[in-house]
């Protein structure tokens, strides 16, 4: 039998709440620490205990991250998703099982299975801890059937109970006992195999939330307000635990302000009463939560108040699928909140642009006077990702068009609130307690001074001059990142986590004779490069996980009407990770209708 | 003619606001004189304060007073946590808020009922008239049980008295007036502006142009006696505002409105215990149950601690302070990623 290295999938089924996720985690900070690529999804229930969990870890030499096309090795720990697993198994999968959860002995053509009693080796270490203790047991079967490295599974253990001595002994000895009789028990059949690589030593495993609060962090956040909501959870928590450490003042006292507030409506409401004060406010939030604050963010843009708005996208609408990912919406933070409104939207693809993008935020926010959107989703913020380094901010802050002295208020010239004195459409403003040029700030209609004001053409004029400002964000934000093919007939744009399997969806293009190029947007209102691309390129396919094709119908309205022929949606969302059988093939037959045959 | 100017030499007219757009005789307007007064007595600087309001009538009002000082006219219902905002980013702010009873009893309730809980450092003006001046006329939830629109059903719902909610939250400042009683308010509002902490204060303030009941013994009826319906929604009556009043500790008194109406006032007792909540709510509810409106200093805790003491801010307002204090040097960030790589 031909071995099978560092090339499959395993996904394992438990019930959350039991410890698997301990468990989980140290099988893929073992491969990781071992130098596999690895990547890992945990596919949770809304619900803190008792609901099935999968979690799925992709070993790849390709460095493909996204779930794969099937199963090679399923653990089955969960009971009542136990048929439905096995009915998942297809041919060729290993099938590993407890023998003490009292369902029928796992039986399926083809598939090669194995079965230990783990929940009696948990009981037999601490009977009051076995339903724990059994997840060990898994790990224990795993490290001997694919020949895991036993030190560094050791220090996985340890770095996941964070060298707390007694879970450490507890969990060791339980994978350890596993293993042993793994080892004499069970004959080997299968041709799965990890081999340890050389392991890049700057390379850690991080997730989107914990990326965003550093970035958030160095970005010289000074007030978060937020209210709890799975995916986006995490970025405050991130925020509040690495901030004692970083950002005291030499008298150890706060220079950010943490808020845990009544709601969404409030959170907001403070991160612009913040803004307009003069600092750099911030929340987290998903699409629930957007949806509260809208009426706040269209006053942010008309009063023109800075402010950093995170959506880690879950799967909407309304509760949707809370704990399961999507990119649906885009088009909601685009055009947030009611009337005519834009607003800038940045769009990280990485555990690396997460960071960048959060202390950045803070800048577009200031320079432009405007809410700035960072768009992540579950999927980045909550799954581990492997990572090489955040990069120390390359330039000082931005603080955009503030005027601090008299000085600096008596150099502009004819100075007006919203007035458009450089010609870029960002007016000049001053802060309240300064007593520099007071002003009412205000929903309502005003003039360039700042004073009431009903007179079509000076809201015309304003509305114009507020596009044009965020019109003029197209070259400041991030600009797309292409890779063109020589020939170019066949171009994909995307964006987001779905960085994550274009790769794999490019190779199985790839083996069908098609070569593409790739365009990742990073940032709306989009660059003047997304158009340059389309309009090189045949065909551009626009790829992303919704139902509609919400980036698709972004850009039909803001390409000249020529191109539009040319830009096809593929778009699908189910809940899951993008796979990226399904794009590709989604892709092929969208060709297919354009008349490619493939 | 000699100007008088306050103890930080500042003459009055350094405190006012641009003309108002409210009807003529409005409660609301009485009470942003006062305001113009208050904050003139007490020599603060009016760059020094942030006006902040919602939606409604009432939150127009920082417009026509203090134009030295920037404001901020927010959304329906949701100006405390602009303000909680604005105030831990500049703790040197002096945060003068003015709301409404639909802005603070009805949409803004959970606001309003926040931002007590985190004592944030605010005076809190609520201009209460029983209605919807703005959206013209509709009840609001302050009104009492009882009254009845000339046109319209009787309100059957409890009203919501928002300085019993305000004591029994914790508010470590509550007071009720009434708009023509300037003498008072103006002296609860010079207290409310050195409070450090929440001061909530309810203003009875009466909307001359759609409080037109009858039956409520704290409105207008402006077409009493007169049977002909003249009152078609955008008429506007032009009435001056009630005369001042001026009741002395423990005694009440009848104000009689311009349609002849009465609003019985009382001013809380000399021996009234303004620590005590217990007595905070037993003197409203006592003059609740004779339908008169206690009025003055209910309730004051000066020991709690405000929102930003408790946050433990940089005594640096964080608005000002330098990139070095908000963006950690670049060894930190070494220090994590090690931490990060294990
Ligand atoms: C979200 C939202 N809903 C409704 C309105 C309409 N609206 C404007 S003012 C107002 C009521 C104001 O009443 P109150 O706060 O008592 O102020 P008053 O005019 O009586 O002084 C309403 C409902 C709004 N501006 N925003
Ligand atoms: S409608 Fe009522 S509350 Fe509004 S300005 Fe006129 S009198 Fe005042
Ligand atoms: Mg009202």
């Amino acid at each position: 039998m031909e071995p099978i290295v560092n090339d499959f999938s395993i996904s394992i089924a438990t019930v959350n709440g039991t410890g698997s996720q301990s468990a989980n985690l140290i099988l893929l900070q073992t491969l990781f620490d071992m130098g596999v690529p690895v990547s890992g999804k945990n596919l949770f229930p809304s619900n803190i205990s008792g609901l099935p969990t999968w979690y799925i870890l992709r070993v790849s030499n390709r460095g493909y991250q996204a779930p794969g096309d099937r199963v090679h090795i399923q653990v089955m720990m969960n009971k009542d998703t136990w048929e439905k697993d096995l009915d998942n198994c297809l041919p060729g999968t290993v099938i590993i099982y407890n023998t003490d959860i009292k369902m029928p002995a796992p039986e399926k053509e083809g598939c090669i299975i194995y079965g230990a009693a783990m929940t009696k080796m948990a009981r037999s270490i601490n009977p009051k801890l076995a339903r724990m203790i059994a997840n060990m047991a898994y790990i224990g079967v795993l490290a001997d059937l694919l020949s895991l490295d036993q030190a560094i599974l050791e220090s996985a253990v340890s770095k996941q109970f964070n060298g707390k001595e007694k879970a450490i002994s507890i969990n060791v000895q339980a994978i350890n006992m596993a293993r042993e009789w793994s080892a004499e028990n069970i004959e080997k059949q299968d041709p799965y195999t990890i081999e340890a690589a050389e392991k890049d030593p700057d390379a850690f495993f991080t997730n989107g939330n914990e990326a965003i609060a550093l970035g958030s962090i160095y970005g010289g956040i000074t007030m978060l307000p937020w209210y709890p909501i799975t995916p986006s959870t995490g970025i405050a928590e991130g925020v509040a635990t690495w901030l004692p450490r970083l950002r005291q003042d030499k008298d150890g006292k706060a220079t950010c302000a943490i808020i845990q507030s009544e709601d969404e409506l409030a959170a907001v409401g403070m991160v612009v009463g913040a803004g307009w004060a003069g600092g750099r406010a911030m929340t987290c939030t998903s699409g629930p939560g957007i949806s509260l604050m809208s009426e706040f963010i269209g006053l942010a843009y008309f009063a023109e108040v800075p402010g950093v708005i995170w959506d880690v996208n879950r799967t909407g609408p309304s509760t949707g699928l809370p704990t399961r990912t999507q990119q649906g919406d885009l088009s909601m933070l685009y055009e947030a909140s009611h009337g005519d409104t834009k607003f800038p939207v940045l769009i990280p693809g990485n555990m690396e642009e997460c960071f960048e993008f959060a202390w950045r935020a803070f800048d577009y926010a200031e320079q432009l006077q405007t809410i700035v959107f960072g768009f992540s989703d579950l999927d980045l913020g909550m799954n581990q990702w492997s990572c090489k380094d955040f990069k120390y901010p390359d330039q000082p802050m931005n603080r955009g068009k503030i005027l601090r002295t008299q000085e600096e208020l008596d150099a502009v010239e004819n100075y007006g609130r919203y007035r458009d004195v450089d010609g870029d459409g960002i007016p000049y403003r001053t802060l309240p307690g300064s007593g520099l040029a007071p002003y009412l700030t205000r929903g309502t209609g005003r003039d360039e001074d700042g004073n009431y004001s009903e007179d079509p053409k000076v809201y015309h004029k304003n509305m114009q001059r507020l596009k044009k400002k965020i019109n003029g964000a197209r070259t400041i934000l991030p600009q797309p990142l292409q890779r063109l093919e020589k020939e170019r007939e066949v171009g994909i744009v995307y964006y987001g986590s779905m960085e994550t399997t274009i790769q794999e969806i490019d190779d199985q293009l790839e083996a069908t004779g098609l070569m593409v190029s790739q365009c990742r947007v990073r940032a709306l209102p989009l660059s003047p490069e997304v158009e340059k691309f389309i309009a090189e390129h045949d065909t551009t396919i626009i790829l992303e996980i919704n139902r509609d094709g919400q980036l698709y119908g972004i850009v039909r309205k803001e390409i000249p009407i020529d191109l539009v022929p040319k830009v096809h949606s593929v778009a699908y969302s189910d809940g899951l990770p993008p796979r990226a059988r399904i794009y590709s093939d989604l892709i092929l037959e969208t060709l297919r209708g354009c008349g490619y045959d493939n | 003619m000699t100007i008088r100017l306050n103890v930080i030499d500042l003459p009055k007219s350094d405190y006012t606001g641009g003309l108002t757009s409210l009807c003529a005789g409005c409660g609301h307007n009485q009470i942003s004189n006062v305001v113009i007064n208050a904050a003139w007595e007490n020599g603060i600087k009016p760059h020094q304060i942030a006006k902040m309001s919602g939606i409604g009538c009432s939150s127009k009002t920082p417009a026509y007073f203090l134009g030295k000082a920037h404001g901020f006219n927010t959304v329906h219902g949701r100006m405390p946590s602009v303000s909680t905002g604005a105030r831990m980013t500049n703790t040197d702010l002096k945060v003068l808020a003015v709301s409404g009873d639909g802005d603070s009893a009805s949409i803004g309730i959970g606001q309003f009922i926040h931002a007590i809980r985190r004592n944030v450092n605010m005076v809190y003006i609520i201009e209460n008239n029983g209605v919807y001046g703005l959206t013209k006329g509709q009840y609001s939830a302050t009104v009492e049980k009882g009254s009845k629109k000339k046109k319209g059903l009787v309100n059957e719902t409890q009203p919501i008295d928002m300085c019993k909610l305000a004591v029994n939250l914790g508010a470590t400042f509550v007071a009720r007036s009434f708009s023509g009683a300037k003498k008072q308010l103006t002296s609860l509002l010079k207290a409310a502006l050195s409070h450090d902490g929440i001061s909530i204060i309810d203003v009875i303030s009466p909307c001359v142009t759609f409080a037109n009941n009858d039956e409520s013994f704290r409105s207008y009826n402006y077409v009493k006696g007169n049977e002909t319906e003249l009152h078609v929604y955008d008429y506007i009556p032009h009435f001056s505002p009630v005369e001042q009043v001026d009741i002395p500790a423990g005694e009440y008194e009848d104000i009689e409105m311009h349609d002849g109406s009465i609003l019985r006032l009382e001013t809380v007792g000399k021996g009234h215990d303004s620590s005590n909540p217990v007595a905070a709510l037993t003197a409203i509810h006592e003059a609740e149950i004779v339908s008169k409106h206690v009025t003055g200093l209910l309730y004051y805790d000066p020991d709690r601690p405000s929102l930003s003491q408790s946050m433990n801010l940089s005594d640096t307002p964080l608005c000002q302070l330098s990139e070095e204090d908000m963006r950690p040097d670049e060894s930190s960030l070494d220090e994590i990623l090690a931490h990060l790589r294990g």
